[in-house]
C-alpha cells in the first residue's frame, strides 16, 4: 500500500475508499492491487488516458467561446469503487424515486390529486416555469415519461447518500460513462480483473431497447432517431455517440417535419415516418406552434403530432416540473402519497423560501447556507454563503425578497471524498465527489447502469463539479456481490 | 440517408477537393512565376480569376493590372484570408466543420485526418512553413487531403454516404479543371503572339496545375501544343480530372444514389442534366476546331456543373 501509506481522509469528511485504519473492508484486495504502482507509473497512466481521450476525440464545447472550442473533460484516472452493498441500496432507491417522480408526472398532467391532497402548495406547481399547461391530458406514447433519468448523489460526513437533484429533462454525462472505462480497463487490467466490476458498455443496447419499447408501431417496424442541436452544441459528442453505438440517425429539427400529425425525416430517398425521437434539444425549442413562438427552431406541428401519440418523445415533454429545485423538498412527500412508503433515498434537508418561516429562517442564516436559483443549472446562480463575501450575501438577500420563489437554501454538506491523482504533487490526496446514475425506463420497467458518471472537484478544497467549473471525471466500478470481497 | 447527413458529405468531398485545387494551382503558378519571363499579372491574373475572386481584387487593390502583379498577396490571400471562399483556410475549415457534423457517419481515420489537417492550418508551424518553405507547405497541404481522399474509399462503406462525398468532389473538379482550362487558354491564344518557348512553359504549367503533366506525356510524348493539351484535359477518358471523367465519373455515382429505373425516388431531374452533360461532353470534345468552340463547352461546363448542384440540393439535399 505504497502509493495510499500517506493519505489522510479529510477531518470531518466521510472518505468512501479509506478511513483512518486504511482501506475498507470491501475494496482492500483493489486497493493493494492498486497501491502497487509507482508514482512513475500512475504518472505515465494518467498521461496516456489524457493523450487516448484526446486522440478519440471525447471533447465538449464551450459555451462561452463561440468559435465552437472543444475541450477534453478533465479525467483521473483513478476508479471510484462503489460496494455492491451500497449499489442495491441505490438501486432500490432510485428506482422508487422514479416510479413515485414518474406518477407525480401523470397526476399534475391529469387529476392533480396531489394539490387537492394539500401536501404541495398548488401554487408551487402551477406558478412554476417548467409546469405545461398545455400538456394537460396528453398520455405519452408508451405511457412512459421519464425514460432516461441522471440522479445526481452526494454522501453526508457520516457516509449516507443523499440525492442533490433529480435531472428529468435531457441529463448528459453518460458517453463519458462508457469512454472512461474503455479506458480504465486498458491501464488497470489486473485491478480491474480482480475487482470484478459490473460492465456498462451496453448501456446504449438498453437505450435502444427502451426506446423502441414506447414506438406506437411495433418494435421491429420501429425509426428511432437522435436529435441534436447540433456541433456547436456543448454536449454534441454524446449526441454523435449514442447515434453511433445505437446505430441511430443522428437528426437535427430541420431533417424533420410533420403532416398530417405524423413526423417525418427528410431523406435522399423521400420523407420517411419517425415513431420514436431522443430529442436532446431544450423543449422550449422542440415545436415553435407549441412553447416559443419567437423560435425558428424546432419542428413545427411536432407537439400535435406527440398528442395525437404518433409519435414518441424522450424525455416527455413537461418533464421539468418535476425536477424543479423549488419542487424537489417535496419528492419524500409524493413517496409516501402515490407509493404508500418510505423513501429509501435521503435527500438535502431544504428550505423553501417562499414558505414564510423558512424564509424568515433562510435571511437570517445566509453565511451558513447554500442559497441556489430555482431555474438555473450547472453551479450557476448560487450563494455559497460559509465563502461569500458581505456584499455577496446583500445581493442575495435582496434578490430572495424580490422573489421569494425562485430560490431554495440547504446547509452544506461536506461531500465525501476519494482517492484522486494529483498530477502536480505526484500522490494521491482525497478530492470531493458525487456520483451521477443512469436509470432507464420502459415499457417493462426501470433499469439502472450499475455504473455511473463520477464528477470530482480536482482543485484542492472545491465543492464545484461541473465540468464548467473546474470538475473533472473518474471511472466509476460499481463491484459485483458474492465471494471474493 | 437523412438529406442534411448527405448534404454534409457531399460538401465535406467538395471541401477537400478545393483545398488540394488552390493548393496546387497556387503551387504551380509560384513556380512559373519564377522563370517564365512572363509580367506578374500575367502569371498571378488568371489565378484570381479562377478562384471567383477578379472583382473582390480589384476593389481592393484597385482596377488595373497592378492588383494582380503580387503574386506574393495573391498568394497570402488564397491561402490565409477568411474572406475568400476558396482558400485554403476556409476550405480546410469547412471541410473540417462538415466531417464533425457527421462523425458518426465519416470514417475514423478520415476523420482524424481532416482534423489533423485543419488543426495543422491553424498551427504556428503552418505560418511559419508558408513564411520560408513555400513548396513544402503546399506539398504538405496536398498529401494531406489526398491522404483523407484515399482513406475514405479505403475505410468507408461504399454505399451512399460516400457516393454524395465523391459526387462533391467530382463536381468541385470539373468546375475547376473547366474554369483553369478556360482562363489558361484564353490568357494563352490571345492578346500578343507570344515565343514559342514562352507559351509551351504555359502549357506545360497548365498542365502542371492540373496534375497532369505526366500523364499527358505518357499519352503524347512530348508533343506539346494547344491542341493535344486542350483535347487531353477535356477529352481523356482515363485522366481523373479531365473534363470527361469527371462529369462521367459524377453520373456513376448518382446513379448509384438514384438507379435511372428508380424511378419512384427523387433525384430524376439531377441525373438527367448529368445525362445530357455526359453526353454533351462526349460529343463535343471531336468537335473543336477553334478557341470559340472550347470557350463555348467549358463555359457551358461550368454553368451545368452549378445548375446540376442547384438541383442535387433541391432533390436529394435538403435545400429549400
Amino acid at each position: 500500500m505504497t502509493l495510499f501509506a500517506d493519505y489522510r481522509p479529510l477531518p470531518g469528511t466521510f472518505d468512501e475508499i479509506l478511513d483512518d485504519d486504511g482501506a475498507r473492508p470491501p475494496f482492500r484486495r483493489v486497493l493493494e492491487q492498486l497501491g502497487r504502482l509507482t508514482p512513475d507509473e500512475l504518472a505515465r497512466h494518467q498521461q496516456l488516458a489524457e493523450l487516448a481521450l484526446l486522440n478519440q476525440g471525447v471533447t465538449f464545447s464551450v459555451y462561452s467561446d463561440n468559435r465552437g472550442t472543444e475541450k477534453i473533460f478533465p479525467f483521473c484516472v483513478m476508479p471510484r469503487l462503489v460496494s455492491a452493498a451500497d449499489f442495491a441500496h441505490l438501486e432500490k432507491g432510485l428506482g422508487q424515486r422514479l416510479r413515485a417522480l414518474g406518477a407525480f408526472l401523470d397526476d399534475i398532467y391529469d387529476g392533480q390529486r396531489i394539490l387537492e391532497s394539500g401536501l404541495v402548495p398548488p401554487e408551487m406547481i402551477l406558478g412554476a416555469s417548467t409546469y405545461r399547461p398545455t400538456l394537460r391530458g396528453v398520455r405519452p406514447p408508451g405511457g412512459v415519461r421519464i425514460h432516461i433519468a441522471g440522479v445526481d448523489l452526494i454522501r453526508d460526513p457520516e457516509g449516507t447518500w443523499r440525492v442533490l437533484e433529480d435531472n428529468l429533462r435531457t441529463p448528459s454525462g453518460v458517453s463519458y460513462v462508457v469512454e472512461n472505462r474503455v479506458i480504465s480497463k486498458r491501464i488497470f487490467p489486473r485491478a480491474f480483473d480482480l475487482a470484478r466490476v459490473h460492465r456498462v458498455d451496453h448501456y446504449p443496447t438498453r437505450l435502444a431497447e427502451t426506446l423502441r419499447s414506447v414506438s406506437p408501431v411495433a418494435s421491429d417496424d420501429t425509426t428511432a432517431v437522435v436529435l441534436t442541436p447540433g456541433p456547436y452544441n456543448s454536449a454534441y459528442f454524446e449526441h454523435s455517440f449514442l447515434a453511433r453505438t445505437m446505430g441511430l440517425e443522428l437528426v437535427q429539427a430541420p431533417d424533420l417535419f410533420v403532416d398530417g400529425d405524423i413526423a417525418y425525416v427528410r431523406t435522399t430517398r423521400g420523407p420517411r415516418r419517425v415513431h420514436v425521437i431522443y430529442r436532446r434539444t431544450d423543449e422550449d425549442f422542440l415545436d415553435p406552434d407549441a412553447f416559443r413562438p419567437d423560435s425558428v427552431l424546432g419542428v413545427r406541428g411536432l407537439m400535435r403530432a406527440y398528442a395525437a401519440g404518433n409519435v414518441a418523445l424522450a424525455n416527455a415533454p413537461g418533464n421539468g416540473v418535476a425536477d424543479d429545485k423549488a419542487v424537489y423538498p417535496f419528492v419524500p412527500d409524493m413517496i409516501r402519497f402515490y407509493l404508500g412508503e418510505e423513501p429509501v433515498l435521503a435527500q438535502v434537508p431544504t428550505y423553501v423560501c417562499a414558505r414564510d418561516d423558512d424564509r424568515r429562517y433562510v435571511l437570517e442564516h445566509l453565511a451558513e447556507l447554500v442559497v441556489k436559483a430555482v431555474d438555473e443549472a450547472g453551479g450557476y446562480g448560487m450563494l455559497m454563503g460559509p465563502q461569500a463575501s458581505s456584499a455577496e450575501i446583500e445581493d442575495f438577500r435582496a434578490r430572495i425578497q424580490a422573489a421569494p420563489r425562485r430560490y431554495i437554501a440547504q446547509h452544506r454538506i461536506e461531500l465525501s471524498t476519494c482517492p484522486t491523482w494529483i498530477g502536480d504533487r505526484r500522490q494521491v490526496a482525497p478530492r470531493r465527489v458525487d456520483l451521477r446514475p443512469y436509470v432507464l425506463t420502459s415499457r417493462e420497467g426501470q433499469w439502472v447502469l450499475p455504473g455511473g458518471l463520477t464528477r470530482v472537484a480536482l482543485v484542492d478544497g472545491s465543492y464545484v463539479v461541473n465540468s464548467s467549473q473546474g470538475g473533472g471525471s473518474k471511472d466509476t466500478w460499481v463491484l459485483k456481490g458474492g465471494a471474493g470481497l | 440517408m437523412i438529406s442534411r447527413v448527405a448534404d454534409h458529405c457531399f460538401w465535406y468531398g467538395r471541401y477537400v477537393e478545393r483545398a488540394e485545387s488552390t493548393a496546387r494551382l497556387l503551387s504551380t503558378t509560384h513556380n512559373l512565376a519564377l522563370d517564365a519571363e512572363l509580367e506578374p499579372a500575367a502569371c498571378w491574373r488568371p489565378v484570381v480569376v479562377v478562384a471567383g475572386e477578379e472583382d473582390a481584387f480589384k476593389s481592393r487593390w484597385g482596377d488595373d493590372d497592378g492588383a494582380f502583379a503580387d503574386g506574393e498577396r495573391v498568394e497570402q490571400t488564397l491561402t490565409w484570408d477568411a474572406d475568400t471562399g476558396v482558400s485554403i483556410r476556409r476550405s480546410l475549415e469547412g471541410a473540417r466543420w462538415n466531417a464533425r457534423s457527421i462523425r458518426e457517419v465519416v470514417s475514423i481515420d478520415a476523420w482524424e485526418s481532416t482534423n489533423e489537417l485543419h488543426l495543422y492550418m491553424r498551427s504556428d508551424g503552418a505560418r511559419a512553413d508558408f513564411a520560408e518553405r513555400r513548396f513544402d507547405f503546399y506539398r504538405r497541404i496536398r498529401a494531406g487531403t489526398q491522404l483523407v481522399l484515399g482513406q475514405l474509399r479505403s475505410t468507408m462503406l461504399h454505399d451512399e454516404p460516400l457516393d454524395f462525398i465523391w459526387l462533391g468532389v467530382m463536381l468541385e473538379r470539373v468546375s475547376q479543371t473547366a474554369r483553369i482550362l478556360d482562363v489558361h487558354h484564353h490568357a494563352i491564344t490571345t492578346g500578343a503572339p507570344r515565343h514559342e518557348v514562352v507559351a509551351t512553359s504555359l502549357w506545360l504549367s497548365l498542365l502542371r496545375s492540373l496534375s497532369g503533366y505526366e500523364p499527358f506525356m505518357k499519352r503524347h510524348q512530348g508533343r506539346v501544343g494547344s491542341d493535344t493539351v486542350i483535347r487531353f484535359l477535356i477529352g481523356e477518358d482515363r485522366f481523373p480530372r479531365s473534363v470527361a471523367y469527371c462529369v462521367h465519373s459524377a453520373y456513376e455515382r448518382l446513379c448509384g444514389i438514384r438507379p435511372p429505373t428508380a424511378t419512384d425516388l427523387p433525384g430524376g431531374q439531377t441525373l438527367e442534366q448529368l445525362r445530357i452533360l455526359d453526353e454533351l461532353v462526349r460529343t463535343q470534345r471531336n468537335e473543336l476546331h477553334d478557341g470559340e468552340d472550347v470557350h463555348d463547352l467549358l463555359t457551358t461546363v461550368v454553368d451545368e456543373a452549378h445548375a446540376i448542384c442547384d438541383s442535387l440540393g433541391k432533390e436529394l439535399l435538403g435545400h429549400a
